[in-house]
C-alpha cells in the first residue's frame, strides 16, 4: 500500500526533506518536496494527480503549516495529512488534528517512526478510495435502476400502439396514453381496476378473461378487430391479447396490445375500389369492340375474305383473354374486401358440383374427357356462399380439363372427413412440375412449359380459389406428378347439426 | 307468313346496342332501340315489343328499375325481358337480391360481350314461351 503512493513534503529544512525523500523513496513512493508553504500550496492546485499523502511541517517561515493545513482541507479534503512538530508540542498537534491532519510525527525522527506513520497513513488513503469507489458506484447503480425504469415507461408512453397489462384477476396494472385514447377510456386512474369496468368494448374485457384461463401448453394469442365510435368517423382497431406466465408456468397476467388499422382499412377499401373502378371502365368498350367484332366475323357488316374472318377470330380470342383477365381482378378486390363471404347460406356441395359438371360438358367432350363424380353418401352441408362456391367448382374442373390430355378423364370424389366436407378433384393430366408447385396459388403465377403455352389464363384462377375456400375457413391442397395428373383437395367446414 | 317479332334492345352504349341489333337483324327480327332507362321503359310502352334486352348499368334508371317497373305492371308484365349483366357472371343476381332485398324477375340472364348464336337462342327461347 506504501508502494506507489504520491507523497509532498513540505519543510523549510533541507535535511528533513532529503532524509524522508530517501526513506520513502525505498519503500516505493513518488516523493516531491518543496521548502515553504506557497510552493506546496501552488503545486497542490496544479497537480493534476492528487497527493495521497501530505507530509507538513508546523513551523516555517512565510506561510504557516496551520494555514497550509487549512487551505489544502479547502482543496481536497480527502488527502492524508501528517504534520511534523518541530518542538514535540503536544498542543499543536492537536490543534492539526482538530482542523483534519490524520496523524503527527514530531522532530526528530528515526526512519522507522516515519515508515511507521506513513504507512498507516497510506493505508487509511486507500481504505478511502476503496470507500469512495464503492459509494460512487452504488450511486451509479442506483441511477441505473431508475434511468432504466424511467427509460422504459418512457418508451412505453411514448408508444402508438396502445399497452394495457392486467394482472389474472383482469384489474389493469399498466397502461399507457395510447390505451386510452385508442379505446377511448376517460375515467382515470385506472390502475387496480377491473378491465371490464375500464373498458367499453365488451369483446376485449372477455377476450381477457378467456386470455388468463388458457394453459401453458396452449399458449396462443388471441386477435381481435375492434370497431369504436359509428358512421365515417369510426377507428378499426386490432387488439393482441397473449397471457403472460410466471416460471412455474402459472398465469400471471395478460398483456394486449392495440393498434390502430384504420387507414389499412381506407387504403384496402381505396385499393379494391380503384380496381373495381378501372375494370368496369375497361370493361365496357371491350365487351363493346368484342362484339362488334363478332358481328363483323359472322359477315352481318358485310362480307369478308376467308384470311380477314381467321384475323377477327383471333382478335376476339385476345379480346376475350382480356375481358377474363379484368373478370378475375374483380373477383379478387371482391375477396380482398371481404365479399365473397356476405351471403352465406346452406348449400349443398354437390348440387353445385353437378351443375358445374354440366356447364363443363361440352368442354370436356370436345377434348374426349369424361368427367367421374363419386359421392360417399351421406354427404353433409356446408355454409357458403353458392356463387363463390360454383366459382370454385368451374375454376377447378376447367383447370383439369384444360391441362389434361386428349381423352383423359376428370374424377370428383365428394366424402365426409370429420368436421369437414372433402372434395378430390383428381385429373390424368400434364401435372405440374415439383418446383412450380409452391408458387401454384400465387397471384398471376402460370407454370410456363411447351405444354402450358397453348392454354389460355391469366394466373388469378387458383388465387381466387384459394381466396374463396379460405374466406370460408376451409383449406385447397395440391398434389401433382408431372406426365400423371394432379390432384387438389379441398376441406371445407361442415354446417354445424 | 308470320309476323316479324319487334325486340327493344336497351343500352347506353351505342356500338353495343348496333351490334346486338345486327345480330337480331341478321335473323330477322324488327330491332328497336333505347339508349336509358327511361327511354326504355317509354318504348316499351308505347312500341309493344315482343321481347326486350335490357342493359343493367345505365342512367337514369337502371335495368333492374325498369325491369321492376315493368314487372309490377299487369299490362306489360308478359313481355320476357333478357337482362344484359356486365358485372361478373352470375354473380349479380343473388349480390343484387341481398343488397337491395328485392328478388329480380328479369326471364333470362346474358353476361356481356354476347356471342351472336348465343344471343340469338336465349332471344328464341324467351320468344317462343311468351
Amino acid at each position: 500500500m506504501l508502494k506507489d503512493a504520491s507523497i509532498l513534503v513540505i519543510d523549510d529544512e533541507a535535511v528533513i526533506r532529503d532524509g524522508c525523500t530517501r526513506i520513502l523513496q525505498k519503500e516505493g513512493c513518488r516523493v516531491t518536496t518543496v521548502e515553504n508553504g506557497k510552493a506546496g500550496v501552488d503545486l497542490i492546485n496544479t497537480e493534476k494527480e492528487p497527493f495521497d499523502i501530505l507530509l507538513l511541517d508546523l513551523m516555517m517561515p512565510g506561510i504557516s503549516g496551520m494555514e497550509v493545513l487549512d487551505t489544502v482541507r479547502t482543496i481536497d479534503d480527502t488527502m492524508i495529512v501528517i504534520v511534523i512538530t518541530g518542538y514535540a508540542t503536544v498542543e499543536s498537534a492537536v490543534e492539526a488534528m482538530k482542523k483534519g491532519a490524520y496523524d503527527f510525527i514530531a522532530k526528530p525522527f528515526t526512519p522507522d517512526q516515519l515508515r511507521i506513520v506513513v504507512r498507516r497513513g497510506a493505508e487509511k488513503r486507500s481504505l478511502q478510495l476503496e470507500t469512495e469507489r464503492l459509494r460512487r458506484e452504488r450511486e451509479k447503480s442506483l441511477k441505473d435502476i431508475a434511468y432504466e425504469k424511467s427509460r422504459i415507461s418512457t418508451i412505453i408512453n411514448c408508444m402508438v400502439d396502445g399497452i394495457l397489462v392486467t394482472d389474472r384477476e383482469s384489474r389493469i396494472v399498466l397502461h399507457n396514453p395510447a390505451a386510452t385514447r385508442l379505446l377511448e377510456i376517460e375515467s382515470v386512474p385506472l390502475i387496480d381496476r377491473p378491465i371490464s369496468e375500464c373498458v367499453g368494448n365488451k369483446d376485449l374485457a372477455k377476450t381477457v378473461t378467456a386470455v388468463l384461463e388458457i394453459e401453458e401448453s396452449k399458449y396462443r394469442e388471441i386477435s381481435q378487430e375492434i370497431i369504436q365510435g359509428e358512421g365515417p368517423g369510426s377507428v378499426f382497431l386490432r387488439a393482441d391479447t397473449s397471457p403472460v406466465f410466471d416460471g412455474e408456468g402459472e398465469v400471471m397476467g395478460s398483456v394486449t396490445v392495440v393498434h390502430d388499422i384504420t387507414q389499412e382499412r381506407q387504403l384496402n377499401q381505396m385499393k379494391s375500389d380503384f380496381l373495381a373502378m378501372v375494370s368496369h371502365e375497361l370493361r365496357a368498350p371491350l365487351s363493346a369492340i368484342h362484339q362488334q367484332l363478332s358481328v363483323i366475323q359472322e359477315g352481318m357488316a358485310g362480307s369478308i375474305a376467308e384470311k380477314q374472318k381467321e384475323m377477327l377470330v383471333r382478335a376476339k380470342e385476345r379480346t376475350q383473354g382480356t375481358l377474363d383477365l379484368i373478370t378475375d381482378l374483380l373477383n379478387l378486390s371482391k375477396i380482398d374486401s371481404g365479399i365473397v363471404i356476405q351471403s352465406k347460406e346452406t348449400v349443398s356441395f354437390q348440387d353445385i358440383v353437378e351443375k358445374a359438371c354440366q356447364l363443363m360438358e361440352p368442354e370436356a367432350e370436345a377434348k374426349g374427357i369424361a368427367l367421374n363424380v363419386h359421392k360417399k353418401e351421406p354427404l353433409p352441408m356446408i355454409h357458403a356462399d353458392r356463387e363463390s362456391m360454383e366459382k370454385v367448382c368451374i375454376n377447378l374442373i376447367s383447370n383439369a380439363i384444360k391441362y389434361n390430355v386428349e381423352g383423359g378423364s376428370v374424377t370428383i370424389h365428394l366424402l365426409p372427413e370429420g368436421e369437414f366436407l372433402r372434395i378430390d378433384i383428381t385429373d390424368t393430366g400434364i401435372g405440374i412440375p415439383e418446383q412450380d408447385l409452391p408458387r401454384i396459388f400465387d397471384r398471376f403465377y402460370r407454370a410456363k412449359s411447351s405444354k402450358t403455352r397453348m392454354v389460355i389464363g391469366t394466373g388469378l384462377g387458383l388465387p381466387i380459389v384459394k381466396g374463396i375456400i379460405e374466406a370460408h375457413h376451409g383449406s385447397i391442397k395440391i398434389q401433382s406428378k408431372e406426365e400423371k395428373g394432379t390432384t387438389f383437395t379441398v376441406l371445407l367446414p361442415r354446417t354445424p347439426d | 307468313m308470320e309476323k316479324t317479332q319487334r325486340v327493344l334492345v336497351v343500352d347506353d352504349d351505342p356500338d353495343l346496342v348496333e351490334s346486338v341489333k345486327m345480330m337480331l337483324e341478321n335473323k330477322n327480327y324488327e330491332v328497336i332501340t333505347a339508349y336509358d332507362g327511361i327511354e326504355g321503359l317509354q318504348k316499351a310502352k308505347e312500341d309493344s315489343p315482343d321481347l326486350i334486352i335490357l342493359d343493367v348499368m345505365m342512367p337514369n334508371k337502371d335495368g333492374y328499375e325498369v325491369c321492376h317497373e315493368l314487372k309490377a305492371d299487369p299490362q306489360y308484365n308478359d313481355i320476357p325481358i333478357l337482362l344484359l349483366t356486365a358485372v361478373v357472371s352470375e354473380m349479380s343476381k343473388t349480390t343484387y337480391t341481398h343488397r337491395m332485398g328485392m328478388e329480380i324477375d328479369a326471364d333470362d340472364y346474358i353476361d356481356k360481350p354476347v356471342e351472336p348464336a348465343e344471343l340469338v337462342k336465349r332471344a328464341e327461347a324467351l320468344l317462343q314461351k311468351g
